[in-house]
């Protein structure tokens, strides 16, 4: 009797991610397909409006773009953690954090020029989203504490939080019995772009390509990875551990922070406990794909923006808002294995045989 | 604070600590094999979806648990797939999975949305026992999902600490290559372990719909999945500390709708953030502790494990 087994391929097949992208949305998009059909749609036609409403013209990508933006920055601040071997799970909660301490500056600089509050915000919003990475950065530099479960115990936090905030001191007096935080004036908001977009597609891009550069180009963004790769080898090169652990999960804080400005600033009328809606989760899908690379990680989440949005748009025809929600993680389950497959080939070797030496 | 309303909170707290427990033995059975499963989320809503419509198309309870059972085994298994199948990242496969089981639940049960329930897992006959004072209805009031989820707990401490296939399973968490030396199969105790944990999620799941409030809506769940994953860590892997732990979660999710009732003032929105923080406490203790003494965590938790490149 013989069964399959995965072998490791000597060189890693060229082209491997894309290729595993594409073939993890070929994958989705056939299942959906039955979904649609299953729920007596025409997949063709859904499918079409997907993407009309996502790619179709210059108004459909600036939605796209803009939402593009929380999911690129949430996958770079996992990316970043991740270039060392890091989980920050906690991008969820640190983008709700960030949006705190924009809409906390919101309030207290109504009258201040918009410039001047916008940079204040996004200063706050990054303050915010590192100040709730800082618990699990210490716990897991000092003593060792996974952070992978301390980063997803603080995203619930961060949400009450702000669902405190909102029911209590920061509701509006003009909400009647409604719980809403009031609207954001309007120097807190960033200016527009094109069409739907919002400048925080420019700054989301900055931010990207300049991680991306210190991911590739800088001693630091070496000794990122060989942290990551080795341990040993870090020590054994002077690279002090317990400092980089820190300050790569603080600064991943820092950039899911951002995010949760930009979100408030750009996209939102005010703050609310759905403004983070599962962007976080979501980045650390696009970080996965895009292998933890900053230059991968734009293009995903303009993809999965692209989705997301696409999705939306087909609920007016009657296709529940769930069926984009599977694609998306059909995607990535289908760019899992072929990720893995790009990697390791499939070999039938005699089963008992194995057993029997191994 | 009357003597009802206080029954009353007991009676919440057993019914809640009940259904976290069912989900976070899962977690457990997973993880002590190695296998970090961050779908539990998901895998209850697919339970919850699925022992809902199952029953109203069957009219029976028992066949919808069953069938919840089946499809939290089924969606886990899917993790277990691509993570110990093709051996890729088990928080990325978790939390995937977490987003298929809603999203796939909610698609599933579009058509259920405002349905009565089709049947109910009602009470169990204690007999005589159901009137005494106090313990009746708190103890002897609940659904059947309660006392299977007690069964459950033994159960699991049992097979996993008195039998040799608890050992395996063990030891496929501690330290795989030892487990594969030792003859056992990795794949397969690991497999078997998160499809044991992921038809619990899926009990869990149906605990909601066929039992807590006999309904279907979107999002029913409501983050009690995380709370299981924390409960494994807060329980420290542990049958015992974990039914503990679930209690005490269980008295937080008791008290929240109940706390003006005791003419408390405290939030319930912060009081509901405890049973995270205090896992976050309880893990810092672990682990400052275990720099004497071994950590309980699964030492091979989360690593995948190729047999050909050992």
């Amino acid at each position: 009797m013989s069964r399959p087994v995965l072998v490791r391929r000597e060189q890693v097949l060229r082209g491997g991610q894309p290729l595993a992208f594409g073939i993890g949305l070929c994958v989705a998009l056939l299942v959906g397909l039955v979904l649609l059909v299953g729920s007596g749609h025409d997949p063709l036609r859904v499918y079409g409006r997907m993407f009309e409403a996502s790619l179709g013209d210059p108004r459909a990508w600036s939605v796209t773009l803009n939402r593009a933006v929380p999911l690129g920055l949430a996958g770079l601040a996992v990316a970043v953690a991740g270039s060392m071997g890091l989980w920050n799970i906690g991008a969820e909660g640190q983008i709700m954090a960030g949006a705190i301490g924009a809409a906390w500056i919101a309030r207290i600089g109504g009258e201040w020029p918009s410039p001047v509050l916008i940079t204040a915000m996004l200063a706050a919003a990054i303050l915010g989203g590192g100040l709730l990475a800082l618990g699990p950065a210490v716990a897991r530099a000092r003593i060792g504490v996974n952070e992978i479960i301390t980063t997803l115990m603080l995203n619930e936090v961060a949400i009450r939080l702000v669902q405190w905030l909102v029911h209590g001191r920061w509701k509006d007096p003009g909400s009647h019995n409604f719980p809403l935080a009031p609207m954001l004036p309007d120097n807190a908001r960033l200016p527009g772009l094109f069409e739907r977009a919002h400048f925080g597609v420019v700054l989301a891009g900055v931010v990207i390509a300049l991680f991306g550069v210190a991911a590739s180009r800088t001693a630091w963004g070496y000794e990122l990875r060989v942290a990551g790769s080795s341990g040993a080898t870090a020590r054994y090169a002077g690279i002090s551990l317990e400092r980089k652990v820190m300050t790569v999960l603080i600064l991943s804080g820092g950039v899911a922070g951002f995010a949760g400005g930009i979100e408030l600033s750009g996209a939102a009328d005010r703050i609310t406990e759905g403004l983070s809606n599962g962007f976080g989760f979501a980045g650390i899908i696009v970080a996965a794909l895009a292998l933890m690379r900053p230059s991968g990680v734009a293009a995903v989440a303009l993809l999965f923006g692209a989705v997301q949005i696409g999705g939306q748009s087909i609920q007016t025809m009657g296709v529940s808002s769930s069926v984009s929600t599977i694609l998306q993680a059909l995607i990535l389950f289908g760019a899992i294995a072929a990720g893995v497959l790009s990697r390791y080939r499939v070999e039938m070797v005699a089963g008992e045989a194995t057993e029997a030496t191994g | 604070m009357t003597e009802a309303s206080l029954i009353g909170l007991l009676e919440a707290t057993v019914s809640f600590g009940a259904l976290l427990y069912l989900a976070a033995l899962g977690e457990m059975i997973a993880e002590k094999a190695g296998i970090l499963n961050l779908g539990v989320e998901g895998m209850m809503a697919m339970g919850a979806v699925t022992g809902f419509t199952v029953a109203l198309h069957s009219g029976d309870p028992w066949v919808a648990l069953l069938a919840a059972v089946a499809a939290g085994a089924a969606v886990g298994l899917l993790h277990g797939f691509f993570t110990v199948v093709l051996g890729a990242e088990q928080v990325v496969s978790g939390l995937s999975l977490t987003i298929l089981g809603l999203g796939l639940s909610a698609y599933l049960g579009r058509g259920s949305v405002g349905r009565p329930a089709g049947a109910e897992l009602v009470g169990v006959d204690w007999g005589p026992l159901t009137d005494l004072p106090w313990a009746g209805p708190v103890l002897f009031g609940q659904s059947p999902l309660v006392y299977l989820a007690v069964l459950a707990g033994f159960a699991t401490w049992f097979v996993l600490w008195r039998t040799r296939l608890g050992l395996a399973v063990r030891a496929a968490g501690e330290s795989a290559s030892t487990a594969d030396a030792a003859g056992h199969s990795v794949a397969g105790i690991r497999l078997a372990a998160v499809a044991v944990g992921g038809g619990l999620a899926g009990a869990a799941g149906a605990y909601l719909t066929l039992s807590l409030t006999p309904q279907w809506v979107e999002g029913v769940v409501a983050g009690r999945g995380w709370i299981a994953v924390a409960l494994v860590i807060f329980g420290a892997w542990r049958p015992g500390r974990v039914a503990i732990g679930a209690l005490l979660f269980g008295l937080t999710l008791a008290l929240k709708t109940r706390l003006q009732t005791f003419g408390v003032d405290f939030s319930p929105i912060l009081l509901s953030m405890l049973p995270y923080l205090l896992t976050v406490g309880v893990l810092v203790v672990i682990s400052i502790r275990s720099r004497n003494r071994p950590s309980p965590s699964p030492a091979a938790l989360g690593i995948a494990y190729r047999r050909e490149e050992r």
